[in-house]
């Protein structure tokens, strides 16, 4: 509902309302934005876009495979960036599948997409799942940078009920988890995204005050880590669950706290503080990639997820012309009225997702764009949103991740190899060398070579 | 007492009771249940399930062929949980075994059903275990406000909480992520500072809102209508989320026109739907114009509106509207003064006739009558309240504070005051000590004492005794026997079930006093929590989840199909079945009235929308609905419009809502493949959604559940997707009869509301079982049932007047009691 806020001496509203007025990216940052590291190699950005419901995947997977294949209907807005990414196909998650389970596979698809892990079929007690691909990468590389991972989503997750068939509303709420029972919810407020980044010191205190504050808040981490400590040994197995959550949540703030004071750059946020979450759809997601552009840029942090929606998102896109919800949309059952709209939504969502593109790789960074120094997987882990299928997923794969790969092309993997290994791949440019990801069972190839 | 008696001699006669049944009993009944097992039960399993489930094959790793008594059964009660479930469903055998006949299948369900109905019978009491819960942003909201008197809402930015069984409050799901945590230390210190110091002065700003969809006014004046204007399609409605209590600006930017000689418009000022202001204006061309009203509001989020009252009163009478205007018609514009230049040209002169003409032609016509509130602006705030408030400084200061003098000894009274509270149960002197500690340590670095009580606030904020609610931490939590829980916590489990929100001094001072467990007392705090205004909070956030009105706020009905749709009817929606279920809540009503009543509360736009008429006015009264056709939750805008598709009704939909929340049996999920689809241009067109649905289910896999589930939701077809009545679906008469896969059929909604209440039963279990679980806040278990029938089955006796359901949730065993983890 929020249109612009803006403070009153400087009122300068722009014309066409109903939109957020687009936040100007200054390019032109201080320099002393970008690589944090200094003089040494720009570093590796990893993020992940989950798009739920799956595609149309007839007007998605290119028809050729290889160098010259002719982008597909949906995926056209990506062409001109032909050259930075790749088409991958014939991806699955075998853990999405109900093995038993019966339905749920929208929970079990968002649950798995970045754990390859089959969630525990519960509506409350015992949530269990994996630790995800992003979370895996955001602890090897938590003391570079002030955030470890910054999670993002563009819908608010007022769903009531069970989400989806008995499965508990946490596997479709975040994509992203710390821990096998410990979820972790995207932001969806811009404003508070913005907050996360850029934090909400008050610098209209003297230096002495808020130095003092700082001390106080520390000796009150203190406090209750001491505390809680004692309180643990009275818990039994489940309250401890919960309380331990909290203990790590704490020894967390104390961590960045820590590296916050170690990294005294100033950083001057390159957008304005946003007000809300925007009206218009697309400005919304815009917004939410410019934050995570801005946050690699800055190298606040090297690791983002961002969902653009949950598993069985009920949104209606009526400014292009579909007024239905998504969901129920998808379960076309080959009405051809239905795949269409389901098509113009995949469509506006690859649209958007070029932007994202787009935006870094018109970012300098170090010796090249932050494009080049990321790796960005956009996808689903459903396939056929009618069927509910998990294998032959749409999945892309943006940026070079430094000079490792060789974009550019449709890849056509076996059918069934595990969306894992590209995981294992990709956290393997970072230095980073867990075992398996869920059900991993090796590194993805063809990546780097053409 | 009573009831403690019988739970302490319950737990007391456990073992007793066992042993009586282990020792003389067990010859008769096992030869007896055995003989029953081995005759009609085990020969079932063996025909239609050994073939797959035995020793060699173990498919779905179960092999059925191990369980050789009716005792084995129940030693693995889990695996015959899901096999009994698998029978119900006919989900097994599968599709391509040979299947046994329903007949064939019910004995041995039923049989197996009362097996474990008497082991649990014998089993004693099992009040299940309560996780430590994370207060969630509701909570964490009312909370603060109870404790401090604060209205600062920093849950408001706090990330979603995830639900489980239907609600947000599960502790085994609200999970705390470092992101939260950050957040949680950051409210502390906002918080703490506003209760000792005053609300944040923020600057102003300045936000334009309008409404996502704008719809024209009808051409001509109408003589019926929305005297308040709110209904009419050039008010304006936005809801708002105002930070801090504090004057504020609302600027109305208009545009359009209205006829020359009109009485002068006038232009309302609404916060809630109620009327803040009024002001003439006085003009016939509005494009641009601007009016601006000042205001006190309250932090939190306000529908705002303005409107133009009597629109089409007082318009020149040539208009054919209400009450004409006295004025005088102006005469139409004279334009024989002008004349051409004296040496214009042919063609300039043939020009200027053109427009003469067309200006005559113009003047001729009506003017529009087509003034609208375009945009607003809100500013603010301004004024803002400065310093603590007096509820703020009472509540934290429990020892004087005059001119910020304070005695010795004062910051342990305060500590201890404020930790009580905070942590909702008494507290050691350790604690105390440590809290103190802070204070003397802010006051050695030169800060005031007030700033040493910020820290020590700050720190009980973040404290996971604040934040969660531990239960039983005197002991150990994993205590595994069933045990009562302490006063303080059966006062905090009270206070969050129907206020969400921390006790109040009543209820801590009888805890403290250890008598909150006495019946009559325990009765008479139920009683005086639900009437007090705090229990919005159970409305709002158990009737929100329950009747699935928080989604009211996300659905976007197609505006092409029902242009009438506005940000206006959907609040008055929600606030229809709020009131409708507060109405229940305070005066103590029967619960059946959910199910039918021949009363609810509308205002004239919601009126109109349900075509009832003489209601007149914007604000919300009880209205009498003998002779119309609506009655009870099923018949309500909000609920016929969460239950609908943005373009159309969907009797699955709505069956499923009947059946999940009225009959407390949700039907299975669809099979995701192979489901017909149904033609949804030809909905209306060349087929009813009737014949489409009933094609539909002429596949038998569908029709188990859709034989149901759709019948219950064609009973509301008459009633379209965003709740209005209607008589045809498309150009097809709409049908609202059907009969029920038990035989019972019905003719319109009032035959199945009939119906509905003959089954009062199965609405009582549900409700209990909805409002048992977000009491607790765990799902409800196995050993839940026979507690859920014993509360459903007894509220006959009270008229089921909703407060006698609430005090049986309050007497019964799982709440009353817990017990930690069970081994695994």
């Amino acid at each position: 509902m929020i249109v612009t806020r803006r403070h009153l001496p400087r009122r300068t509203f722009l014309k066409g309302l109903g939109t957020l007025i687009a936040l100007p990216m200054l390019d032109s940052m201080v320099p002393a934005f970008g690589a944090a590291t200094g003089s040494g190699k720009a570093p590796t950005r990893l993020a992940f876009v989950y798009v739920p419901n799956g595609v149309i995947m007839k007007d998605w997977t290119p028809e050729a495979a290889g160098k010259d294949f002719e982008f597909s209907r949906i995926l056209k807005p990506l062409e001109p960036f032909r050259d930075d990414l790749s088409v991958l196909s014939g991806l699955a998650h075998r853990n999405a599948n109900a093995l038993g389970d019966g339905p749920g596979d929208h929970a079990r698809a968002g649950a798995c997409f970045l754990t390859g892990v089959h969630p525990k079929k519960t509506a409350g007690a015992d949530i269990t799942v994996g630790i995800s691909a992003d979370q895996i990468a955001a602890r090897a590389v938590a003391s570079e940078t002030r955030l470890p991972s910054i999670e993002l989503g563009c819908e608010d997750s007022r769903t009531v009920g069970n989400c989806d068939s008995g499965y508990s509303c946490a596997y479709t709420n975040s994509i992203s988890w710390r821990g096998p029972a410990s979820p972790m919810p995207p932001e969806v407020n811009p404003r508070a995204a913005f907050e996360r980044l850029f934090g909400t010191t008050d610098f209209s205190l003297d230096p002495e005050t808020r130095d003092r504050r700082a001390q106080y808040r520390r000796s009150i981490l203190d406090m209750v880590r001491d505390d809680t400590q004692k309180l643990i040994g009275t818990l039994g197995a489940t309250d401890r669950r919960k309380v331990d959550e909290y203990l790590y949540a704490i020894r967390e703030i104390e961590r960045r706290i820590e590296s916050a004071e170690k990294d005294n750059r100033e950083v001057t946020p390159p957008l304005e503080k946003p007000a809300g979450i925007p009206i218009a759809f697309t400005d919304y997601l815009k917004l939410m990639y410019d934050l995570q552009v801005v946050a690699f840029q800055a190298d606040l942090t090297r690791v983002s997820t961002l969902m653009v929606g949950r598993e069985g998102s009920v949104r209606v896109y009526p400014e292009i012309g579909v007024p239905d919800p998504h969901h129920p949309l998808t379960h076309h059952r080959g009405n051809p009225d239905w795949i269409e709209k389901v098509a113009m939504i995949n469509g506006l969502h690859a649209e958007l997702f070029a932007y994202f593109v787009g935006k870094l790789k018109s970012t300098a960074d170090g010796d090249g764009t932050l494009l080049d120094h990321s790796m960005v997987v956009y996808g689903s882990a459903i396939a056929d949103g009618n069927r509910h299928t998990h294998q032959d997923l749409p999945v892309i794969l943006a940026g070079r991740g430094g000079d490792g790969f060789k974009p550019g092309r449709h890849i056509v993997y076996p059918q069934h190899t595990p969306m894992t290994n590209l995981y294992l791949t990709l956290l393997d440019r970072m230095g980073i060398r867990p075992e398996t990801i869920g059900d991993s069972t090796g590194q993805l190839e063809h990546l780097t070579e053409l | 007492m009573r009831r403690l008696i019988v739970l302490i001699l319950l737990i007391g006669l456990f073992p007793l009771i066992y042993l009586a049944f282990a020792s003389t009993a067990p010859q008769a009944q096992k030869s007896e249940t055995d003989a029953a097992f081995e005759k009609s039960i085990q020969p079932f399993f063996s025909d239609y399930c050994y073939e797959c489930h035995n020793e060699k094959l173990k498919k779905g790793n179960l092999n059925l062929e191990t369980f050789q008594s009716a005792a084995s059964l129940l030693q693995d009660r889990d695996t015959w949980e899901k096999v009994l479930e698998k029978l119900h469903r006919g989900e097994m055998p599968p599709k391509e075994a040979p299947r046994p006949d329903q007949s064939e299948v019910e004995p041995v369900t039923r049989w197996i059903e009362s097996e474990f109905d008497r082991a649990d019978r014998l089993a004693g009491p099992d009040p299940g275990r309560v996780t430590a819960r994370r207060l969630n942003r509701a909570e964490y909201n009312n909370t603060v406000r109870d404790l401090l008197g604060v209205s600062v809402r920093p849950a408001d930015d706090f990330p979603q909480d995830d639900s489980g069984y239907g609600f947000d409050n599960i502790g085994d799901v609200l999970s705390l992520s470092p992101v939260l945590m950050e957040k949680y230390l950051a409210a502390a210190e906002k918080v703490a500072r506003t209760a000792l110091y005053g609300p944040e002065l923020l600057k102003p700003t300045l936000v334009r809102l309008r409404t996502a969809a704008r719809r024209d006014l009808p051409n001509s004046p109408l003589s019926d209508y929305d005297a308040s204007g709110l209904s009419l399609p050039n008010s304006l409605h936005v809801t708002c989320r105002f930070p801090v209590d504090g004057e504020h600006l609302f600027k109305a930017v208009l545009n359009g026109h209205r006829p020359r000689g009109s009485e002068p418009a006038r232009l309302a000022f609404w916060i809630d739907a109620r009327q803040v202001q009024a002001i003439e204006v006085d003009l016939a061309d509005f494009e641009g114009q601007t009016r601006e009203f000042r205001t006190n509001i309250n932090a939190g989020e306000h529908l705002v509106s303005f409107s133009f009252v009597r629109f089409y009163d007082g318009l020149p009478s040539t208009y054919g509207g209400p009450n004409p205007s006295s004025r005088p018609i102006p005469p139409p514009p004279d334009f024989s003064s002008f004349k051409p230049p004296e040496n214009a040209t042919q063609q300039q002169l043939e020009e200027y006739k053109k427009k003469q003409e067309a200006l005559k032609t113009r003047s001729a016509q009506k003017e529009p009558v087509d003034a609208r509130v375009n945009y607003v602006e809100i500013g603010g705030p301004f004024k803002q309240a400065r310093g603590p408030s007096l509820d703020s400084l009472k509540k934290i200061y429990t020892c004087g504070h005059v001119d910020g003098v304070h005695q010795r000894g004062c910051d342990r009274k305060i500590v201890a005051g404020l930790a009580h509270r905070a942590f909702r149960r008494p507290v050691t002197s350790q604690e105390v000590e440590r809290l103190t500690g802070l204070i003397s340590m802010a006051q050695k670095r030169g800060d005031s004492f007030e700033e040493g009580i910020c820290l020590a606030l700050q720190a009980m904020l973040v404290s996971p005794h604040f934040l969660f609610r531990i239960e039983n931490r005197g002991k150990a939590t994993g205590l595994q026997e069933a045990h009562l829980i302490s006063q303080h916590e059966l006062a905090a489990r009270l206070s969050y079930f129907l206020w969400s929100s921390m006790p109040d001094e009543e209820l801590l001072r009888c805890a403290d006093q250890q008598i909150l467990r006495k019946p009559d007392i325990l009765a008479a705090q139920v009683r005086r929590m639900l009437k007090d205004s705090k229990s919005h909070a159970l409305i709002e956030n158990f009737g929100g989840q329950w009747l699935e009105l928080r989604r009211l706020e996300i659905v976007k009905p197609d505006p092409k199909r029902f242009p009438e749709f506005d940000e206006y009817l959907r609040q008055l929606m929600r606030r229809e079945t709020e009131m409708f279920f507060e109405a229940i809540v305070r005066e103590d009503r029967s619960i059946l009235d959910f199910i039918d009543a021949k009363y609810t509360f509308l205002n004239d736009r919601l009126a109109q929308h349900y075509k009832i008429p003489a209601v007149t006015g914007a604000e919300f009264r009880k209205v009498d609905l003998n002779g119309t056709p609506r009655g009870g939750i099923l018949t309500q805008a909000s609920i016929l419009t969460v239950s609908s598709y943005a373009t159309r009704t969907s009797p699955v939909l709505r069956g499923r809502w009947i059946l999940e929340n009225i009959l407390n049996a949700p039907p299975p999920p669809p099979p995701a493949a192979g489901v017909p689809a149904l033609n949804e241009a030809a909905v209306g067109v060349s087929a009813s959604m009737r014949q489409q649905l009933e094609q539909h289910r002429t596949n038998p896999a569908c029709a188990s559940c859709h034989a149901r589930m759709d019948t219950l939701g064609f009973a509301l077809e008459n009633y379209n997707a965003i709740g209005a009545w209607r008589t045809e679906d498309g150009k097809f008469p709409v049908e609202a009869s059907g009969s029920l896969p038990d035989g019972r059929s019905f003719r319109g909604l009032d035959d199945l509301k009939a119906i509905l209440k003959h089954d009062r039963d199965a609405f009582a279990e549900c409700l209990t079982q909805k409002l048992l679980t977000y009491s607790l806040g765990r799902g409800i278990e196995r050993y839940d049932r026979r507690t859920v029938k014993t509360i459903a089955s007894s509220l006959a006796a009270n008229e089921y007047r909703f407060s006698s359901l609430v005090l049986e949730i309050a007497n019964s065993v799982p709440f009353q009691m817990r017990r930690g983890d069970l081994p695994k």
